[in-house]
């Protein structure tokens, strides 16, 4: 591995950003529970680039999980810490931020979705955030929907009943309520393709679709920004979940065997492409079970049978 | 937001949502037309019945209800009525003047004027003028007299005398004419048509004893056809003049003799008038009133006009007690035809409602092998921050406008069946055109060499595909070519000549609302899995 690629920590690092002591994580297999993790700790600086190395079982996926709010420690498991707050103890809607504004996820397998293009899996973050507003809008249209049909089908209600039906109270109510269900239906559809239109202007004009653009263009997919992922190559697509985990703009990336699935021309652009991000100040933290790919982090955590057992710089 | 783009994108690119919106429209659809034909065959009965009998009818049989025009103006002064006519009923022999055929039919002796006031009875009539071929018959035939048609048909023989005229129901006379699409009839034998002929009538009128009389046989002149849309009334009633009606059925105004005094010419003396009676009186509800309060109103007319008769002269022929006068409305008046009816379509909108579980069903199906496949794309989701909530919202909403696309198709569906659905019907009774049949063996042909091509290549979907496509289209050219027509709405089973074809959009929109609700409800269960999904788990595997 090309030793210019290795920047010291002592050149890079300075506070540590991620902190994560004592971690352990028991999964059961069937009835038979199976410690993963058993008190690991870690720390990771900001700016720096570390590597955990292990065999295949060694607990390493799992402490990236751990770390990157994907799953939680067991009770009384550890504690986690991102730039000062308590990671282990966040709530769902915390975590869920956490995991959208503060951590961007590189997976082996690029974990594309298929039916978007290239420019809108890269935004994907960007239109996630969940914000109060997201939620009550919808079923504030389903409302006003409903509201309307409700008066239309009062109103108008009596018109359309058969002649055979008697236009009682109950059965103008039951269709003013029919009509209000057609209405919330017809609110809550309206709105959706109101959001969809609206969506696709800020995925073709909005200041984060420029960004997104920009770093797709800097990854050599300019060219490929309206492809599905089904169209592209092993290295375009782990180049574009790598635009996608940096579309928030996170505090750290977490990469899980990014190289994995590739072959070694191709995984040494990824590993470039990323090492250019480190040399930008992004902290990344890597697993990976492959030395010479452990080579590019400043710092590399060897774990084994889900114990940190050595740390080398 | 990302859900509805999402929704939007699994929408478009696959093809199971395709056949679950087609699923959820094929059952609204069905519902709607199956409802829709329902409620139409009850909206035709009930408007029918109140077209031939106005908003409440008052029926009294033999003797019948002595002093009726007086019943009649105490009605008419009460501010709930707008008209009454007095009717007499009775069944009786119709000589055709052809075939030799003689047929039983329900005969009314009518006042056309005040008839009308009370049911429209102008507009039921069938002739206004003679048809172009009518015409042309009878210029053929040196000259044969073209009847012309009143508004307002003379029934009674004026003081002048000649025969009384006679307006029969339209099916009567199925030898002249045939029916076409949009209901009117079209005159195939002008020698036969019945306003060119005469017939008889017989009558048997019934003592006020209750015993049978000697029968009154009379010609009549068909003055005009009336077609009311019933198919039981059309076949088998005949409209006579009131006075006539009265007359042959001994019901007019009589003296009554005492057989015991003979006055000074030595004649039985006279010692009184028995009036005149009618077996019914049809009343007509004034704007905005309703039968119920009419039927009420004409309860308090009968007993006013009781106690007034009762108040003038002791001697005279008294009405009948109102405890024996049948004083009902339409509606209670066709309670027998109508109850099973309604018990009938409510029984078929809860069997249907079934349809809804089937909706629900398949959305459920479908939409768990959905989330089954898109466990990756749920995991990434989550993976980049989608709260447990937003997962469920993307389902949610894909299972939102699969129902109301459904829906919608499915109304459209049902409507564009329910506004045709007498051409459907009619084309259903005429053999296939040939064209149908040789495309769908062409099409079947074409199948079966796509089949073989598919084969020798060695695609074994392709294949099975064509030949299934082959068979089928070769199924359905066989129907077709041995497809030689059958009635399924027969008109004497179903009373009305054609199929009701409005749609009930106060049931259509029920069921949309069901589809969409069942939809939705079907779709919950996948998303709820979806959102319980562990991201972890989720992106564990490739």
């Amino acid at each position: 591995m090309n030793a210019s690629h290795k920047r010291t920590s002592s050149e890079t690092a300075s506070e540590p950003v991620l902190v994560a002591s004592g971690l352990r994580k028991t999964y059961r297999m069937g009835r038979v529970p199976v410690q993963v993790l058993k008190d690991a700790s870690i720390e990771v600086r900001s700016g720096e680039w570390v590597a955990i190395l292990g065999a295949s079982g060694s607990g390493k996926s799992t402490l990236l999980h751990l770390l990157g709010g994907l799953d939680r420690p067991d009770r009384d498991g550890g504690m986690i810490r991102f730039e000062g707050r308590r990671v282990s103890e966040f709530g769902g809607a915390a975590l869920n931020t956490y995991r959208n504004r503060s951590v961007g996820f590189v997976f082996q397998f690029y974990h594309l979705l298929p039916e978007l293009s290239v420019l809108e899996n890269a935004m994907l973050p960007c239109l996630v955030p969940n914000r109060w507003i997201s939620a009550t809008l919808p079923l504030l249209a389903a409302l006003i929907g409903g509201g309307v049909g409700a008066v239309v089908g009062s109103t108008f209600g009596v018109d359309i009943l058969p002649t055979a039906d008697a236009p009682t109270p109950s059965k103008i109510a039951l269709l003013a309520l029919t009509c209000g269900v057609l209405g919330a239906a017809i609110g809550v559809v309206l709105f959706q393709i109101g959001q969809v239109l609206a969506e696709r202007t800020r995925l073709r004009h909005g200041p984060q679709a420029a960004t997104s653009r920009s770093t797709l263009e800097e990854f050599g997919l300019g060219h490929r920004l309206r492809h599905r992922p089904s169209q592209l190559s092993g290295g375009e697509r782990q180049r574009t979940a790598i635009a996608r985990a940096l579309a928030s703009e996170p505090g750290i990336l977490m990469a899980d065997e990014p190289t994995g699935n590739l072959d070694a021309t191709t995984g040494r652009e990824i590993l470039d492409l990323l090492k250019k991000r480190h040399d930008d100040g992004l902290t990344i933290v890597m697993v990976t079970h492959d030395a010479t790919v452990a080579e590019y982090a400043d710092r590399v955590v060897r774990l084994e049978d889900g114990r940190v057992v050595e740390t080398t710089a | 937001m990302y859900q509805p783009l999402l929704a939007n994108r699994y929408l478009g690119s696959r093809i199971i949502p395709l056949i679950a919106v087609a699923a959820v429209a094929l059952c609204v659809g069905l519902v709607i037309i199956v409802v829709s034909v329902m409620s139409g065959f009850l909206d035709m009965l009930l408007n029918s019945g109140r077209t031939l009998m106005g908003d409440v009818i008052i029926r009294y049989a033999d003797p019948g209800i002595p002093h009726y025009d007086r019943l009649i103006e105490e009605i008419e002064s009460r501010p709930e009525a707008l008209a009454a006519t007095p009717v007499v009923e009775s069944f009786g022999l119709l000589k055709l003047p052809y075939g030799n055929r003689t047929e039983g039919v329900q005969v009314w002796g009518i006042d056309p004027a005040s008839f009308d006031q009370v049911v429209d009875f102008k507009d039921s009539l069938v002739w206004s003028e003679a048809p172009p071929e009518v015409q042309t018959f009878a210029a053929e035939m040196n000259g044969l007299e073209i009847p012309t048609f009143d508004e307002s048909p003379r029934l009674d023989p004026g003081p002048e005398g000649g025969d009384p005229g006679v307006i029969l129901g339209v099916e009567i006379d199925s030898a002249a004419k045939v029916r076409r699409m949009d209901g009117s009839y079209e005159v195939k034998a002008p020698a036969f048509w019945m306003p060119f002929r005469d017939v008889e009538i017989t009558l048997i009128p019934i003592s006020t004893s209750g015993a049978l009389e000697k029968p009154d046989n009379r010609r009549f002149d068909v003055v005009n056809e009336f077609q009311s849309g019933v198919y039981q009334i059309d076949s088998r009633r005949a409209m006579i003049g009131l006075e006539t009606g009265q007359r042959m059925l001994g019901l007019e105004e009589a003296p009554i003799y005492d057989n015991r005094l003979l006055d000074e010419t030595g004649e039985l003396e006279r010692i009184g008038t028995y009036p005149a009676r009618v077996q019914m009186i049809l009343v007509r509800a004034a704007d905005g009133v309703s039968p119920e309060a009419l039927r009420d109103a004409v309860d308090l007319a009968y007993a006013a006009f009781a106690a007034k008769i009762d108040d003038e002269d002791a001697m005279t022929i008294r009405p009948p007690d109102e405890a024996f006068v049948g004083i009902r409305t339409w509606r209670e008046q066709l309670r027998d035809l109508i109850g099973p009816v309604e018990k009938e379509r409510e029984l078929m909108r809860i069997l249907f409602s079934i349809v809804y579980l089937v909706c629900a069903g398949l959305v459920l199906s479908i939409f768990w092998s959905i989330v089954h496949e898109k466990t990756r794309d749920i995991g990434i989701l989550r993976a980049i921050g989608a709260s447990r909530p937003g997962v469920l919202g993307v389902f949610l909403a894909y299972g939102l406008v699969i129902g109301l696309v459904g829906a919608f198709l499915g109304a459209l569906l049902g409507w564009s069946v329910v506004v045709n659905i007498n051409a459907i019907h009619e084309a259903m009774g005429e053999p296939a055109p040939s064209w149908t049949w040789i495309t769908a063996f062409a099409l079947a042909t074409v199948m079966f060499g796509i089949a073989i091509h598919a084969s020798l290549q060695g695609g074994m979907l392709r294949t099975l595909l064509s030949i299934v496509a082959a068979l089928l289209l070769a199924g359905v050219g066989t129907a077709l070519l041995l497809h030689r027509g059958f009635l399924m709405w027969d008109p004497a089973v179903y009373y009305f000549n054609s199929i009701p074809n409005e749609v009930d959009w106060s049931s259509g929109i029920l069921t949309m609302a069901g589809a969409i609700v069942f939809s939705v409800l079907g779709a919950a269960i996948p998303a709820a899995r979806a959102a319980d999904t562990d991201p972890v788990k989720a992106l564990r595997y490739e």
